[in-house]
């Protein structure tokens, strides 16, 4: 049984200027990952794969079964796709959107698909043109939601809105997905988005998967060790410690492997552990970013 | 080949289009109008502003259904929907030609009535308006597999400047073709073999246009 919904397997594609490499990646079927990167990390590039729309030069991509691009009209009949570069016909209202997609797609629910004009407090009638930023977000996401896709697809739908729409969007997306089981993909460089919703996390710099796995997983392996060294006293050697700073005398450890036998090695060497903080899925990002980059240049 | 998304591509442009081509039909109405007036001047300004109406519905459909589907970004929200690039490539060349065929036909038929009908008009015209409409036939082709290759607005202009001069430099040489020119001004309707011959060229070249656009368009790798 392929309990697979997306599954790359050593993708890559080459622009003058950028290039996706070796791209591996499993969703599986049923959950949700936030897939995190900088602007221009890849994250589009691989979501456009993903949706057949860009070639990859090399490597196999299955979505939903369908290898991709050769069954991307199949494999899309089955996704719900919105992104943030993505405008609906302004001329036109939402309500002829929906008969537009309701006319394509066999599984549209037209009771959801009111439930949601409700809860997205849309009105059917408007024309697209006279909606607000928000609220086109808002009529994208319905349309792809109503679809009853077995797979959504959510390409940075929260950049370029305030914060108080981002909020609004993100709360009542939030509130659909826990109505039932759904496999997400949902890309953004705001980790504080991806953090709510998201059971699993994959991070993508410069055109690299740097790390890919369970969200408690991550929130639980990066620690942050606050010590404080006796003078010329020398710096512990520890496994899995990918960021050194502070002080001489008092070093922060960046590790992203922690396991509470690590503040015994510490104190064995002389050193005393101040705190170990939690990373926020931000800090992750940025020391896991940081610290690869580092190591490309040494 | 998914027929019925490409169906409701098509279905779409149309709506979204509906007024264009309505409009397109009122103004060219009138513009018939006008050459029925009677008055000789009245007949070449209806015939100029008839032209323009032609070549400028094909021009903005072009535009409308492909050029400012990628610089609006409902591109990817079409490519979102379960068709492939050779379908959605199907979908915009047979839209194209069948919404600029409706003022199109209506048009020519309506010149048609027009040298048949009107007093004072000879038949013999007939062959070289039905050549010169073919020619804005064969110019919004060239219009449309422009745009549809290139997205771009800059060289879909260049491609509707470079028709319009098309059209001018063949109806010149037309003109000067002996035996189109010397049947022009008879009573009855003639078409000579050159006549015959050019209006088969232009619709090869149509069918050329087209043909090569799809095939190409066919095996484009990146969409957006």
């Amino acid at each position: 049984m392929n309990d697979l919904s997306v599954h790359f397997e050593g993708v890559s594609k080459k622009y003058p200027h950028f290039t996706l490499e070796n791209i591996g990646l499993e969703l599986p079927t049923g959950s949700i990952m936030g897939f995190i990167g900088a602007n221009g990390a890849g994250k589009s590039t691989t979501i456009r794969i993903l949706m057949g729309l860009v070639h990859q030069d090399q490597g196999t991509v299955h979505v939903l079964g369908h290898p991709m691009p050769e069954e991307q009209a199949a494999a899309k009949l089955e996704i719900g796709y919105v992104s943030e570069d993505m405008r609906l016909y302004g001329a036109a209202t939402l309500e002829w959107h929906m008969r537009f997609i309701r006319s394509i797609y066999p599984r549209w629910d037209q009771p959801y698909a009111e439930s949601l004009l409700q809860r997205f407090d849309l009105k059917a009638e408007q024309k697209i043109k006279g909606l607000s930023h928000g609220q086109r977000v808002k009529a994208a996401l319905l349309l792809a939601l109503a679809r009853r896709p077995r797979l959504l697809v959510l390409d940075e739908p929260t950049t370029g809105l305030d914060p108080v729409a981002r909020h609004e969007v993100l709360g009542e997306l939030m509130a659909v997905l826990a109505d039932e089981d759904r496999t997400i993909l949902f890309s953004s460089h705001n980790t504080l988005d991806v953090e709510q919703i998201s059971d699993q996390i994959t991070f993508i710099d410069r055109g690299r998967i740097i790390d890919s796995d369970d969200k408690e997983i991550f929130l639980d392996r990066w620690r942050r060790l606050r010590l404080v060294l006796p003078p010329d006293a020398a710096l512990p050697k520890l496994s899995g410690i990918v960021q050194v700073g502070g002080s001489d005398r008092l070093p922060v450890l960046t590790t992203n492997s922690f396991k509470s036998d690590m503040v015994s090695a510490c104190h064995n060497m002389g050193a005393t552990v101040q705190a170990i903080d939690n990373m926020t899925l931000e800090e992750i990002f940025v020391a896991n970013v940081q610290s690869r980059r580092e190591r490309q240049t040494v | 080949m998914n027929y019925s998304m490409v169906k409701c591509l098509m279905l779409k442009d149309w709506y979204l289009q509906r007024w264009t081509i309505a409009a397109s039909l009122a103004a060219g109405a009138v513009t018939l109008a006008i050459i029925l007036s009677g008055n000789k001047a009245a007949f070449y300004i209806g015939l100029l502003l008839l032209i323009t109406v032609v070549i400028s519905v094909g021009a903005h459909l072009a535009i409308s259904t492909m050029v400012l589907e990628r610089k609006e970004q409902t591109l990817s929200f079409v490519m979102s929907l379960p068709i492939s690039y050779r379908e959605y490539t199907a979908a915009k060349i047979l839209v194209n030609l069948v919404l600029f065929l409706i003022p199109w036909l209506a048009l020519v038929l309506g010149s048609f009535a027009i040298i048949l009908l009107a007093p004072g008009l000879p038949h013999g015209l007939l062959p070289y308006v039905a050549i010169m409409a073919t020619e804005i036939l064969v110019s919004t082709s060239f219009i449309v597999s422009v745009a549809l290759i290139s997205e771009s607005q800059g060289w879909t202009v260049a491609a509707i400047i470079a028709g319009n001069l098309a059209l001018n430099v063949v109806g010149y040489f037309v003109a000067h073709i002996g035996s189109i020119a010397r049947t022009m001004g008879e009573a009855t309707v003639q078409w000579s073999p050159a006549g015959i011959f050019v209006l088969v060229a232009e619709f090869a070249a149509i069918a050329l246009l087209l043909g090569f656009t799809f095939f190409l368009q066919s095996r484009k790798k990146d969409f957006l």
